[in-house]
């Protein structure tokens, strides 16, 4: 999971910021941004670079946990530039101010990337079944 | 707020990039539209699109980088 998380290249500083032409839920104005990985664990932070106050923590999905990533939508698929075949890198929005007790993940709405185009899109699924606020990791404070 | 009469099969424009169609009324009561948008434009239902915008505001909470900062080395420790 190191691994994936280090692909997106933003411990280099020069590396270019990933463009998400449709903006995130809440922040459409945020177009452009920065991946920051200390290079240990699972947890990214993403920044926008022109917006900073918009800036969300990331994880990769688990499909040990949640099963297969989503479909993409036609849609979807032409936003992030992918060719036929090609498969994004797809990511969670954990929130670690929602629950005292667990960092949750939004399984709702996860993240897609095209690592090669840099381009994500937040994909937002219907199935009312999927959680906003999944139990993802317990809180740093309540690991003993 | 704008109010349109449209038939069935009928149409308007917002701006110049999106168009929306009256696909169908079922039952006087159902309307189903047919949205073609420039794919950087988001379509989403909006009771939907307004519960991801504010868990994502939440979970931002201008505080994130903080909470990343101060706990990706606790984190790292606890691999």
């Amino acid at each position: 999971m190191n691994k994936a998380l280090k692909q997106t290249g933003q411990h280099e500083e020069e590396a270019p910021p990933f463009n998400f032409p449709q903006g995130m839920a809440g922040f459409p104005e945020a177009k452009k941004f920065s991946f920051i990985y200390s290079g240990h664990g699972d947890i990214a932070c993403m920044q926008s670079v022109d917006h900073p106050e918009a800036s969300l923590l990331i994880t990769l999905w688990d499909e040990n946990r949640l099963g297969a990533s989503p479909s993409l939508t036609r849609e979807q698929v032409s936003c992030l530039n992918l060719a036929s075949g090609q498969h994004p890198l797809w990511m969670l929005v954990l929130n670690p101010f929602a629950d005292s007790a667990w960092v949750t993940a939004n399984v709702r709405a996860p993240v897609a990337i095209n690592m090669e185009a840099r381009i994500g899109v937040q994909c937002i699924q219907t199935d009312p079944d999927l959680e906003l606020r999944y139990h993802w990791i317990p809180q740093p404070d309540q690991i003993i | 707020m704008m109010v349109l009469k449209r038939k069935i099969g009928q149409a308007f424009h917002l701006g110049d990039d999106i168009r929306i169609t009256v696909v169908d009324v079922q039952n006087g009561r159902h309307v189903r539209f047919g949205i073609e948008a420039p794919v950087e434009i988001p379509v989403h239902r909006m009771e939907i699109y307004e519960l991801i915008q504010n868990e994502n505001r939440a979970a931002s909470d201008g505080n994130a980088l903080a909470w990343f900062s101060g706990n990706s080395n606790e984190e790292s420790n606890n691999e």
